[in-house]
């Protein structure tokens, strides 16, 4: 299989990343959540971070997208600073994410949640809306439109209108993705878009981020506890235990890494 | 026919003003936010049309109608402006603690309109000139602007800002990070309720003849609390009917308090105990219909129904 790593192995002097973590601590109260965390992830990498549980892994990604702020630390997202941004302004800089919690619109259809992320690609206000003046009614279209085409990509197209919160658990996460995809983002963020599928959705749900990096030029951060999945998806791995960055490397390096294999992977 | 007109005529009027001021609550509530400050901008509201067609227009009556759109329109942009200045530093509050703060807004206004020259003190304005002859004549501009709010609210619910304040309703932080600015739209919905309930005020200043620091009260932003949590507060028809509903209640229990042979007590409660009544329909009705008695799946369930036939 043609890897991007190579490339990526050879101009990684000379370009900047697209997200860089450098010292990033984040405390709450006595706890050290994240802690003096340092990495950066290369455009089109599927970058995965894993470690056991609590050791701070949807922490790491809040601070990337601007739910929670650093206590110490910056964020870089191409070379600027993040860490000060609210969410809706990183949102914007095309900096996308699903939640491991699920967080969808849940009273409303799954078109509908699809068609709200396209907000920042549309512009039509209050009056221009509601009179149905040029440009909204053809951006009211292109929006239902894309919202139906993200859908159909993730298989939902053909119960655009029912309720997000009837859809079955695999498919309110393939929903979420839906729904970050329509934010035409750079950079993904996936918090355990896996948890609750069985393994043959698993593999599917594997192709399938293998197949959005390709067609929307990607770079995916990916939490997952499912190990073989993340062995056989990630170019690099980083791992996180209480906090600290122990690990980072590619998966064959980390898999046979000492720290890793007591804290995580466990001897077998 | 003429008795009917003259004794309901200022009933309807006040229904539909009613509708109004529980729409002025459901535009903040679209986006998640309950607010009882309608009584605080429909007081400003009013003060506006009164201050403007006693002391600044004096005109003869009747009133100029292109003078009253003109006191709608500056009264909306009054409170519009009023709305941005205390909304934004009002939203960073979430849930009881905004509708403490906006209750808090109102109170500030009435003491105001209690202590300063130009509203009339304690005393108020009085002598608003009529533009019309009778109350019910009063319908040629509220049931046009009724509509025309309601076609507002409709077209919003399905456009792009109606989708962002429903998105920050259904979960402000994944909207946030669906590159949604929360703060922006909650002030913007938050506006948009506090031009509805100033243009509102404007037009019950000449309805009422008079104006004072009774107009925007707390007693008023739980009465329109009820229109929009006993009517329903998932979609626009709720708070319209709700208003129109319960306008009309207190005038209902009064017929019924007026039956003879009603004990003296029952009789002066249905008069007096307005607020006591309102109260428990909130109690009431929140327990037991979460969103209202007009619900959006009531709605589909009709139009459903209508289809298979
Ligand atoms: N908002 C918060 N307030 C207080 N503590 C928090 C908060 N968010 C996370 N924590 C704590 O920070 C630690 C890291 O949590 P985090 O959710 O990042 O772990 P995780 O690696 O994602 O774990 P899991 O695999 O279970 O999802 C945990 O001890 C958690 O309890
Ligand atoms: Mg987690």
């Amino acid at each position: 299989m043609p890897q991007p790593q190579l490339a990526d192995s050879i101009s990684n002097l000379d370009r900047t990343p697209v997200l860089e973590a450098r010292g990033l601590t984040r405390r709450f109260g006595g706890l050290i959540a994240v802690n003096n965390v340092s990495f950066s992830v290369n455009e089109g990498e599927i970058f995965g971070l894993i470690g056991p549980n609590g050791a701070g892994k949807t922490t790491l990604f809040n601070l990337v997208t601007g739910l929670i702020h650093p206590s110490n630390g910056q964020m870089l997202y191409q070379g600027d600073e993040i860490s000060k941004l609210r969410p809706h302004q990183i949102a914007k800089k095309g900096i996308a994410r699903t939640f491991q919690n699920i967080r969808l619109f849940a009273d409303l259809s799954a078109l509908e949640n699809v068609m709200i992320a396209q907000h920042i690609h549309t512009k039509s206000g209050v009056f221009t809306g509601v009179l149905g003046l040029p440009p909204a009614p053809r951006e009211e279209q292109k929006t239902r439109s894309r919202a139906f085409e993200l859908l159909e990509l993730v298989g939902l197209s053909d119960r655009a209108d029912e309720k997000a919160s009837n859809f079955p658990y695999g498919d309110q996460r393939r929903l979420e993705i839906a729904r970050a995809l329509a934010l035409e983002p750079s950079v993904l963020l996936l918090d355990e878009p896996a948890a609750g599928m069985n393994p043959n959705e698993k593999q599917q749900l594997s192709d399938f981020i293998r197949q959005i990096r390709q067609q929307f030029n990607l770079t995916i951060l990916l939490i997952e506890h499912h190990v073989p999945l993340v062995m056989g998806l990630c170019d690099r791995i980083a791992v996180l235990n209480f906090g600290q960055l122990i690990a980072i490397g590619n998966p064959a390096d980390v898999k046979s890494d000492q720290a890793v294999i007591e804290a995580y992977l466990g001897t077998d | 026919m003429n008795d009917f007109v003259s004794t309901y005529g200022f009933l309807f009027v006040s229904m539909i003003l009613g509708a109004m001021l529980g729409l002025s609550l459901y535009l903040p509530l679209m986006a998640g936010q309950l607010s009882l400050a309608s009584p605080g901008f429909y007081a400003l509201g009013g003060y506006v049309a009164a201050i403007l067609s006693t002391k600044v227009f004096q005109v003869k009556e009747p009133f100029p109608i292109a003078l009253l759109l003109l006191e709608m329109l500056i009264a909306g942009i009054i409170c519009g402006l009023l709305g941005v200045i205390v909304g934004v530093p009002a939203l960073r509050l979430r849930g009881i603690y905004l509708a403490i703060a906006t209750i808090a807004f109102v109170e500030i206004l009435r003491v105001l309109a209690l202590n300063l020259d130009v509203t009339g003190g304690a005393v108020g304005i009085f002598g608003i000139p009529q533009p019309f002859q009778s109350p019910i004549e009063y319908l040629w501009i509220v049931l046009p602007l009724l509509l025309i709010s309601m076609a507002f609210v409709y077209r919003l619910e399905k456009i792009r800002v109606g989708r962002a304040f429903i998105a920050i309703r259904e979960d402000e932080l994944a909207a946030d990070s669906m590159g949604i600015n929360p703060t922006y739209y909650k002030a913007l919905a938050f506006t948009l309720g506090a031009i509805l309930a100033g243009v509102v005020g404007a037009i019950s200043a000449h309805f009422l003849n008079t104006w004072n620091a009774r107009q925007g009260t707390f007693d008023a932003s739980i009465i329109y609390l009820t229109f929009v949590l006993i009517g329903g507060s998932r979609t626009f028809l709720g708070p319209v009917l709700g208003g129109m509903v319960f306008t009309a209640l207190p005038e209902i229990l009064r017929a019924i308090a007026d039956t003879p042979g009603l004990p003296v007590w029952l009789a002066q409660f249905l008069r007096d105990g307005r607020l006591i009544i309102f109260g428990l329909l909130i109690v009431i009705g929140t327990r037991f219909f979460p969103q209202g008695l007009v619900t959006p799946q009531l709605l589909k369930r009709r139009s459903r129904s209508q289809a298979n036939r």
